[in-house]
């Protein structure tokens, strides 16, 4: 009995320590407003599209979550804006189109070399200040000062004048190719001309911010001490539950934006949102069960978006060193199958690197720009004209064929065994099941499959110890440099060490030249070398989608770079 | 008493000292970086290695983590709230509290209802009472948390709409229903299958066929002779399972949508976030070693008999 009170004691003692130190934040309750009597029910949009993000600070977010809820609070010299077009058959989801933002307007030199953005006179910070030209300025000189440590500190490399020098800590970032001319007027001089650069004057990461506010300021993003020119400003935030937004009435367009809050919900668990979408306590969500895609769409919940972003495999060449072998896995790997099955969330088979979406300069889109065969098997087509690319049986005869002459030139092992590593996921793990039984079953190959938790994976391609292994890209922005770039010689993302100088000097030329027609040759090009003779360093599995449920919302706004927007949300009729 | 306490005080200070070191040289024999992103490169990786001292040798940031905890600084978070400081994520967040109220209500809940059932059982041995009750402890033993969890969730959230899906800060009662029960009815079934078998062998034991000789009433016995001595092992595996409660809410805390400190515990093991990896183990452990120099030294006021040192005994 002694122990028994000695045990009691103690709880009591823990009990009282849990007491004392209870500094819980305020409760609150998401779903409601505090709506004064007989006032207007307050519309509110609970939403809920990641967990908690790791940081909001606009200069060192990466994920699309963090650079959602920027997006809504900060506004760049250009913004998306909604157009009358859907994404998918959703009537309440419209497509942006980026138009000037805070710029009034811009010019551009004669050679694409110097944009001069003029602002608009009405733009004010959330506590009052003009927004200025400088507010620019230091926000994109304190992106690309190594001190600062950001993850897309590389963003603006080979586009404005010295960002690659200051990154690697040979120039000072003062000397970045911008400038305020004056309050209202901002010059930013490239190192060649972009033509998508008026898109990278919307990307989320060089939003403008205010170096009173930030600097030696470690705390800015709380709700107590940020300060926003964007549409929406957080008012509340409880770590790891949710991040509250109310308007902001200092934004020029205050009077027309949608809901009188917004509160995004932070959960990872796919089964717990879901619950929460069907007791109705979200009304927007982005993550549920693979396997309740099919009757959530059968219910009018689910709706799927085309989304820029490619599944891929490297294909290791030091590891499988022969082009033809390489050639033979990229195209025996049954992909509709994988979509259809696998899947299951309208994933667009891949037949390029260029993810579907990206656009040439005549607006076509560049996967499918030189035939609709696609880049993969471009060249093939060209160089075994008897073989028929236009179905899965003959693929994988070209397969087999290229795989055997491997084998019997020499060029590779029959007995080889591949190791394929995915990061822990169900997902990755069929697709690597799919995929080793098409290699296995069609060219006779051993493949093992090696499951890693996600810090030692990416570790694992760093350090290039593996045969065959997945990744997504998404794309930065709308053009094909943001592919193809990855696999020049040298590239920190050319994980499968491939090296080709035709196809390094066609980049580097695509890179130094204006938008046109010249440079879509070249581009498209190099995509056909990265799939010829030598090549097929990547194997890309399918093209992204974004699937989300709605209910109770119209006029969302939406991005194929993966951004949703809900300032101008309104409740569904 | 006061050398003895001191001793023991002194002994916890060393231990979490050891855990300290242990947990720092396996964090960094693991391989990967909190700095590995899809889009990360080695020149970024380097950099924010710099910024944040990951670059300097093992021994000298383990010396610089003993001398800041010392100092009452816990570091800042790499990961999982970028430049956050980790003592604010842990207990101005509500972390701590949120997974010590969750784990201890659980506690309670396994006491309180566990004991009596396990005593029911005993005193009706072989009846239809026991059998059912034998069968739901050990089903309740087996079924997993987060099989029970979604249960519980799928059912009187989604269907029936009667409990939040999101229990969210536990500001309300019917918050914690859903969480409680997932995490406490392991329990539960488990202290009434220790309660039940350890009162049979007490029931069996001379002193009680004494009492029957002497004509004392079954329940008296039970309730009197019987229970006193059948919760020692129940004690015993209490103690334990206190700490474990508390740190391993991870399933009910995803489920639930509660941000507590269990589920931070895990995820930040996963995105490599040193300084919280760090520090929340040795809060945890610091509680563990609370509860044990607690109990030890309770056990010293209570029965002074007790001894712990090898000199002593």
């Amino acid at each position: 009995m002694r122990k028994l009170i000695a045990l009691l004691l103690a709880l009591a003692m823990v009990f009282s320590l849990a007491a004392c130190s209870s500094s819980e934040p305020t409760p609150a309750e998401p779903a409601e407003g505090g709506e004064e009597q007989g006032a207007a029910e307050p519309f509110v949009v609970d939403a809920c599209i990641a967990s908690e993000p790791e940081t909001i600070d606009v200069s060192l977010i990466s994920s699309v979550d963090g650079s959602t809820y920027v997006q809504h609070m900060f506004e760049n010299l250009m913004k998306y804006a909604q157009t009358d077009e859907h994404p998918a058959d959703d009537p309440n989801m419209y497509m942006t189109e980026v138009v000037p933002g805070q710029a009034a307007s811009y010019t551009v030199s004669d050679d694409g070399l110097v944009y001069t953005f003029t602002l608009r006179d009405d733009i004010f910070w959330s506590d009052g200040q003009p927004v200025t030209a400088n507010d620019w300025v230091y926000s994109w000189r304190r992106l690309v000062n190594p001190d600062t440590a950001a993850d897309y500190g590389y963003f603006l490399d080979g586009i404005v004048v010295n960002a690659a020098a200051i990154q690697a800590g040979e120039k000072a970032p003062e000397e970045l190719g911008i400038k305020a001319l004056d309050d209202k007027t901002l010059e930013i001089s490239l190192e060649s001309a972009c033509p998508y650069f008026l898109e990278v004057c919307a990307f989320a990461s060089l939003m403008p911010m205010r170096e009173d506010v930030v600097e030696g300021n470690d705390n800015w993003t709380d709700p107590a001490n940020i300060v926003v020119n964007g549409p929406y400003i957080i008012s509340e935030w409880v770590h790891d539950s949710y991040i509250k937004m109310v308007p902001n009435e200092q934004y020029y367009d205050a009077a027309n934006l949608g809901p009188d809050e917004i509160v995004w919900h932070l959960s990872d668990s796919e089964t717990a949102i879901l619950s929460s979408y069907q007791n109705g306590e979200y009304d927007f969500i982005e993550s549920f069960p693979t396997d309740m895609i099919e009757s959530l769409q059968s219910s009018g919940d689910c709706f799927i978006n085309p989304y820029v972003g490619t599944y891929y495999l490297y294909l290791n060449c030091d590891k499988i060193p022969s082009w033809k072998v390489r050639a033979a896995m990229t195209i025996s790997v049954d992909r509709d199958n994988i979509v259809k099955n696998v899947t299951q969330g309208g994933q667009v088979p891949a037949t390029g690197f260029v993810a579907s979406g990206i656009l040439d300069s005549t607006g076509q889109d560049f996967a499918y720009g030189v035939s609709e065969l696609g880049a993969i098997y471009n060249w093939l087509s060209q160089q075994y004209p008897d073989a028929d690319l236009t179905t899965y049986a003959g693929k994988c005869e070209l397969a087999k064929q290229l795989y055997d002459e491997a084998v019997a030139d020499g060029e590779w092992d029959a007995n080889t065994t591949v190791v394929y590593n995915f990061n822990t996921s169900d997902t990755h793990k069929a697709i690597a099941e799919a995929c080793g039984h098409d290699w296995q079953t069609v060219l006779g190959m051993n493949i093992t499959l090696e499951n890693q938790e996600w810090a030692t994976y990416t570790n694992g391609l760093g350090e290039h110890a593996f045969g065959v292994a997945r990744l997504g890209w998404i794309a930065d922005y709308n053009d094909p440099i943001t592919y193809l770039e990855l696999m020049v010689t040298g590239n920190a993302y050319n994980y499968g060490l491939y090296s080709d100088p035709d196809f390094d000097a066609a980049i580097s030329s695509a890179k130094a030249t204006a938008a046109g027609a010249e440079r879509d040759a070249m581009l498209y090009e190099a995509e056909e070398t990265l799939f010829g003779e030598g090549g097929f360093p990547v194997l890309p599995v399918y093209y992204y989608t974004n699937m989300y449920c709605a209910n109770g919302i119209s006029n969302m706004g939406y991005t194929p770079m993966g951004y949703f927007f809900m300032q101008y949300a309104t409740p569904a009729e | 008493m006061v050398s003895y306490t001191l001793k023991r005080v002194g002994a916890a200070l060393l231990t979490l000292l050891l855990i300290m070191a242990i947990t720092f040289f396996l964090m960094n024999a693991i391989p990967g970086s909190p700095f590995l992103t899809e889009k990360s490169t080695p020149q970024q990786i380097a950099l924010a290695n710099a910024k944040y001292g990951l670059d300097k040798p093992l021994i000298v940031q383990l010396k610089n983590y003993v001398v800041n905890y010392l100092k009452g600084d816990l570091g800042t978070s790499l990961k999982m709230q970028e430049g956050t400081p980790v003592k604010d994520i842990i207990f101005h967040q509500g972390k701590f509290v949120l997974s010590i109220k969750l784990g201890l209500i659980s506690l309670a809940v396994a006491i309180i209802i566990g004991i009596p059932l396990g005593c029911i059982a005993a005193y009706n041995r072989g009846t239809w009472l026991d059998g059912f009750l034998r069968v739901m402890t050990t089903v309740g033993v087996a079924i997993p948390g987060f099989v029970l969890a979604t249960l519980l969730l799928a059912t009187f959230a989604v269907k029936l709409h009667i409990l939040p899906t999101n229990s969210g800060q536990l500001t309300d009662w019917k918050s914690y229903i859903m969480p409680i029960i997932s995490m406490s009815f392991y329990y539960v079934c488990y202290v009434a299958k220790l309660t039940r078998t350890s009162m049979l062998d007490a029931i069996n034991q001379d002193y009680i066929r004494t009492a029957r000789a002497k004509g004392v009433k079954t329940k008296m016995i039970v309730l009197k002779h019987a229970l006193r001595n059948s919760l020692i092992p129940v004690i015993t595996y209490l103690g334990p399972v206190t700490a474990g409660i508390i740190t391993g809410s991870f399933v009910v805390e995803s489920t639930f949508q509660i941000p507590g400190l269990g589920k931070y515990y895990v995820q930040c093991v996963m995105s490599r976030d040193y300084p919280v990896i760090m520090a929340t183990t040795v809060v945890l452990s610091a509680l563990v070693i609370f509860m044990n120099l607690v109990v030890d030294i309770a056990y010293k006021i209570v029965d002074p008999r007790i001894t712990l040192t090898n000199k002593e005994a």
